[in-house]
């Protein structure tokens, strides 16, 4: 997505492609029609088009405060208690994968409140009469 | 790039004493990729500031900008919003920066946040290593693509001194010795003949002590 807009005052003179250092504006001439191109890949937002357009088209402002683009999508792992938004659920997944066993899906406050558990996994051995039964690798509930 | 460093926090402090509603302006360029003056810099600084300030309850207020390039008068004086009760302007811009800020607001006092420290390179993550000095008359060409200039610690033209040790600087730490950088570039390019060439004194008066420079450019045509 490009963030380079021009105004209703650019009458296609081609001065900005002909000065951009980047090389980042080109045209296309195509039957009746004259195409302004910008590429934002290439674009230094170094503001050369917007000091030497003639009729002031360049809306250089749109290309230091552009909007955001949605880049990626994925599932959302919540709290089991309290449904504040942890991770993605391929974090979750990737995360139980190296670690051979299901993190908890609690958040900082509620695996607070649940110590022991946590203190189960990380020291099985200092773990409370009765646990010994304990199942690492199975994924808690709560 | 144009790396910098946050000067000390009582530096900073002291230098606001006087003034009550301040603006930080960093700035989108060189110091945000070496994570010295960016926006989230600039965010941390006003917090730590905003705390200092509040438990001394002078009353200041504090507010954050971004303006993509802090070195170019003419985008500052187009795109930067200073709130109109703005008694100061803390830039953790480059000295450059700086300096264009003060340009394009000049009612203002404008108060440097950062100490700007060499032209580098990120040799590894995290990690700027000073490579150029700006001298004005490049000799890459002839040195393996390794500078003297700035990276030897006596600048020598025709080295090594004999200081160094086992490939590091005698100045210690973990600086390489650049002409050992060279000899062993030049080696690995089947060019060490070239090691033999001898540099004549240099003309230095493009090295910036001749006063300040100045360059003036209009674009190519492709």
């Amino acid at each position: 997505m490009s963030f380079f807009h021009v105004n209703e005052r650019c009458n296609g003179c081609l001065s900005c492609v002909q000065n951009c250092p980047a090389s980042a504006l080109d045209y296309s001439d195509q039957e009746n029609r004259r195409k302004l191109l910008h590429n934002m890949s290439l674009c230094a937002r170094c503001g050369n088009c917007w000091r030497v357009c003639p009729q002031g088209a360049v809306e250089f402002k749109d290309l230091l405060k552009g909007e955001w683009d949605e880049v990626a999508t994925m599932n959302l792992v919540r709290c089991t208690a309290c449904g504040a938004s942890l991770y993605s659920q391929e974090l979750k997944e990737s995360l139980a994968k190296k670690l051979d066993y299901q993190v908890e899906t609690l958040c900082p406050e509620h695996r607070k409140t649940n110590e022991l558990s946590v203190w189960r996994r990380l020291s099985p051995a200092k773990a409370v009469k009765g646990s010994s039964d304990y199942d690492y690798g199975k994924p808690e509930t709560f | 790039m144009i790396t910098g460093s946050l000067k000390p926090f009582d530096e900073i402090l002291s230098s606001i004493e006087r003034y009550r509603n301040i603006l930080i302006l960093s700035c989108g360029s060189c110091v945000t990729v070496c994570l010295s003056g960016g926006d989230r810099e600039a965010r941390a600084l006003a917090r730590d500031l905003s705390a200092e300030i509040n438990d001394r309850g002078s009353g200041h207020s504090i507010h954050v900008g971004t303006i993509q390039r802090q070195c170019e008068i003419d985008l500052l004086k187009a795109f930067v919003d200073i709130p109109g009760e703005t008694d100061a302007l803390l830039s953790l811009a480059c000295g450059a920066g700086v300096q264009s800020l003060a340009e394009a607001f000049c009612h203002l006092p404008v108060i440097p946040a950062l100490n700007t420290t060499f032209l580098g390179a990120l040799d590894e993550q995290g990690v700027w290593r000073e490579k150029c000095q700006g001298c004005g008359n490049c000799i890459l060409a002839y040195t393996g693509g390794i500078c003297p200039i700035a990276r030897c610690a006596k600048r020598l033209l025709n080295g090594p001194c004999g200081g160094s040790s086992k490939g590091k600087c005698e100045i210690g730490g973990e600086v390489d010795c650049a002409w050992q950088l060279i000899i062993d570039r030049l080696k690995a390019m089947d060019r060490l003949d070239e090691f033999e060439t001898i540099f004549p004194p240099r003309d230095w008066s493009t090295d910036g002590t001749s006063g300040p420079r100045s360059m003036r450019r209009t674009a190519n045509t492709p």
